[in-house]
């Protein structure tokens, strides 16, 4: 009696078949690429709608019903617009940077846990892969601005690269403290473990709020929206990008404000995770919206500093206080 | 930092810092300006020579038009020496009516330059507030004169409008309402840590090179210099009010902001007072159409400092020259000492810091400097250069 | 720290815009809008017309037979001419919203119906 070989293939095939168009569908749809553009859409309209009311003003108001859809309408109207490309711009880096840029915060969204406790893909490491992201998103403001060859992108590029010098070492530091308590450097895990001990904002205040300031310097959000200051450099680094390139570059700017509540969610606030009755997925939601209501009351009440400023001040007290989070954690508290 | 080589960088026309137009050549070295080329005119509109077409009581509304922001300044200068040209004078209430005004324009004009120096630093939530709060005393002249902006509560010989009763407890109220605010503002300037680090130390005016370039108003007045028209040369009805000339003098942003926010404090109770002890009687005489020969100067401390207009009758309806000389050109050289040495992140405070209004200042005059002459257009030469064919 | 509590306090307070095409603030008395001409007491003594500082009116004919034509895209609100009118003719409306893309269409002409 041999094997019906044909048959045994088929079967995997069918079974192959079933379980890509699944991972495709999780991919392509939910909680992938279409869920996180929604997502972006509608945390830049919590943002605005937020930032509006602490301002005593009503913010967006009148496309779809209390102006929810104005985030959609901006992007296509701005995908309508004319696309000019300077003459003497780096023509090859000023059309990939705006791709990039937008990618960049979509494909490290991959590995964060939204709709269970694990996420898209997960792997020891994938920490490691979103601080590594975030250097890149930077370069690629910097490559950005450098491309446009004009002076008010020049100087914003340069803040910007400037920039992270200041809280690219304090946030990797403060990163690591979620990582020792869980004692892995799977996000997965961490909000794994979460779940089964305390949030780690109340074991590791002192990160939590380290890391909350670092991303606002990330999002370039007030005080820290040096290299866009647009009273001294006009747009700064997005001076010259117009049309379907700003669309992305907002769109990716919507992206990195998910991926920095969703981190702040899964990083201090036990992530997605199930509480009696309610899915993890709307738990998340709830977190991350609070999250993103949490930076845009921070952008509402300072001022902007300077970049020598700021500079001294992210390694004179943001530097010391990551530090002292990690030797608290080391000598047992906190973790 | 120094990277030893000098690099230019021009700020303006167009430029968000700048309300208006205006272009500054800076010669940077590294983050330091060591060199600062200014140059006006970009907005010139003809306006003296326009004074020359129009009748006086047309003029009254051209001189509303100078400056929107201190357009009752403008008016109050006008009406003054046209006044002093016919030999008549505003009757009492009309000073206390005039002067009542004037320091509701000040609040109005520093509310709103405090808004744009906290926007300038990025600070749009206190800019949101300081707005919302000026707009107390817009809707106070929205109900005063029937107007936001341009009032148009001056005339020659008097004013308009008259204040009456039921005003009064209405402004009295909103006055409540905005000491209150302002006090809080004052207190946030003082307090929030970010504010203060962009402010202090920053565009440093010496007194002496205050006086030196010839600095005007509350710029003068941060450098610790008393120096206020309506205390050395009062018009209106400012001999008969006691008040305080607010100096601070720590020469920097900081005391610029202060001086202004405590300007504001010093005119609400000017107001009050003013509303109290205003005489009654009639608010205008009449005048005649024609105006004697003669030439005058009038002065009066608009909101950003003081301002000088100059008129030359020659015994018609209509001026023979009229000059008008803006707070903000007497400012610009001390602008260009702040400037010096300092960061370039910090321009735009600094050269907000002035409250520059550019189509206020802008005139013209050709000037051959290898010749050594000077001389001016006729309106026939300016039409022919730019009138829309 | 006390511009946080400032902030969150607004939260609280209906915003201080105004939805401004639906809703509308309420003018005082004596708001200078768009002004408008009384023929049956115009006399046509043209003083309107001398002393308008932006040439914003125009008078055809003489005396009793005058017709005004006022560009409202010229004025400028000021009330002069309501000022100076010795018969009270003229009178500030309360219109204000008087914008329009087209300047042929921002002329008001008032005739006299004999």
């Amino acid at each position: 009696m041999g094997l019906d070989y044909a048959a045994v293939e088929k079967e995997v095939c069918k079974k192959m078949t079933a379980e890509t168009i699944v991972s495709m569908i999780r991919i392509l749809v939910f909680p992938g690429a279409l869920f996180l553009f929604t997502l972006a859409f509608f945390y830049e309209w919590v943002d605005r709608k937020f930032f509006a009311r602490l301002q005593n003003r009503y913010g967006p108001l009148h496309t779809g019903p209390h102006g929810i859809l104005q985030p959609i309408a901006d992007f296509f109207k701005l995908l309508s617009k004319e696309d000019i490309t300077p003459h003497a711009s780096d023509k090859l880096v000023f059309i990939l940077a705006p791709i990039f840029y937008f990618a960049l915060p979509l494909t490290t969204l991959f590995v964060i846990p939204i709709l269970s406790q694990t996420s898209l893909i997960s792997f020891e490491g994938d920490l490691i892969f979103v601080i590594f992201a975030f250097t890149l998103i930077i370069i690629t403001v910097f490559l950005a601005g450098w491309s446009s060859i004009n002076r008010f992108s020049t100087i914003g590029s340069m803040r910007a690269a400037v920039q992270m010098l200041g809280y690219e070492i304090p946030m990797g530091l403060v990163m690591v403290g979620p990582a020792i308590a869980a004692g892995s450097l799977s996000i997965s895990r961490i909000v794994e473990w979460q779940s089964l001990n305390f949030w780690l904002i109340l074991l590791q205040p002192l990160g939590f709020a380290v890391f909350t300031v670092c991303l606002l310097a990330e999002l370039q959000f007030v005080p820290f929206d040096i290299p866009e200051a647009e009273t001294e450099i006009v747009a700064g680094w997005r001076t010259e990008f117009s049309g379907r390139k700003l669309a992305l570059l907002r769109l990716g700017r919507d992206l990195e404000l998910v991926l920095a509540s969703a981190l702040i969610t899964s990083l201090y606030l036990g992530g997605s995770q199930q509480f009696w009755l309610i899915p993890p997925i709307v738990i998340f939601l709830v977190k991350t919206t609070f999250a993103v209501m949490l930076l845009s009351l921070l952008r509402a009440v300072f001022a902007r500093f300077r970049i020598d400023q700021m500079l001294s001040g992210m390694w004179k007290y943001l530097l010391p206080l990551a530090a002292l989070q990690i030797i608290l954690i080391q000598l047992g508290l906190g973790g | 930092m120094s990277y030893g080589s000098i690099i230019k960088v021009p700020f303006g026309p167009q430029h968000p810092a700048l309300k208006e137009p205006g272009n500054f050549l800076f010669e940077v070295d590294g983050e330091i300006v060591v060199d600062v080329k200014p140059r006006i005119g970009y907005n010139h509109r003809g306006v003296e020579k326009a004074f020359e077409l129009r009748t006086y009581i047309q003029n009254i509304y051209l001189a509303e038009r100078i400056c929107g922001i201190c357009s009752d300044a403008h008016t109050t200068c006008y009406t003054q020496a046209i006044e002093e040209l016919l030999g008549v004078e505003a009757p009492p209430r009309a000073r206390y009516i005039r002067v009542i005004i004037a320091e509701l324009e000040r609040i109005h004009s520093h509310a709103l330059w405090v808004g744009i120096a906290a926007h300038e630093i990025g600070f749009d939530t206190l800019f949101m507030y300081v707005w919302r709060d000026r707009e107390t005393v817009l809707d106070m002249f929205e109900m005063i004169s029937g107007n936001r902006i341009h009032y148009a509560m001056n005339t020659i010989g008097g004013v308009r409008r008259d204040i009456h009763a039921d005003m009064v407890s209405k402004i009295k109220k909103g006055l409540d309402l905005l000491e209150k605010r302002l006090k809080y503002y004052l207190n946030v300037v003082q307090t929030e840590q970010t504010i203060l680090k962009r402010a202090v130390g920053v565009g440093i005016l010496k007194p002496k090179d205050a006086v030196d370039l010839c600095a005007v108003g509350p710029t003068l007045r941060a450098s610790g210099i008393k120096n206020d028209v309506r205390v050395d040369d009062p018009y209106a009805a400012y001999d008969e009010i006691a008040f305080n000339v607010i100096t601070h003098d720590g020469c920097d942003v900081l005391s610029r902001i202060l001086v202004r926010c405590e300007e504001m404090l010093e005119s609400i109770k000017i107001i009050r007072y003013g509303l109290d002890s205003m005489p009654e009687g009639i608010i205008r005489v009449q005048v005649p159409m024609k105006v004697p020969q003669g030439e005058v100067v009038s002065r009066v401390e608009a909101p950003r400092g003081e301002l000088i207009h100059y008129a030359k009758s020659n015994g018609t309806t209509k001026p023979e020259r009229y000059k008008v000389r803006s707070p903000t050109l007497g400012n610009i050289p001390a602008l260009c000492k702040m400037l010096l040495g300092g960061y370039v992140a910090d321009i735009p405070i600094v050269l907000a810091g002035i409250d520059p209004c550019f189509a206020c200042m802008d005139r013209m005059a050709f000037v051959d400097v290898k010749k050594n002459k000077e001389w001016v257009w006729t309106m026939q030469q300016l039409r022919r250069k730019y009138a829309k064919k | 720290m006390a511009f946080v509590k400032e902030a969150l306090k607004q939260l609280f307070r209906r915003p201080a815009t105004l939805k401004y095409p639906y809703e509308k603030l309420t003018l005082p008395r004596d708001f200078r809008g768009r002004p408008i001409w009384d023929m049956e007491k115009c006399i046509g003594c043209g003083l309107c017309f001398d002393v308008c500082p932006s040439g914003a009116i125009k008078m055809i004919g003489k005396g009793l037979e005058a017709e005004i034509k006022h560009y409202v895209d010229r004025c400028m609100f000021c009330g002069q001419c309501a000022e100076t009118c010795p018969k009270n003719a003229i009178t500030m409306s309360e219109e204000y919203e008087l914008a329009g893309f087209d300047r042929s269409k921002m002329l008001y002409e008032y005739k006299r119906d004999t």
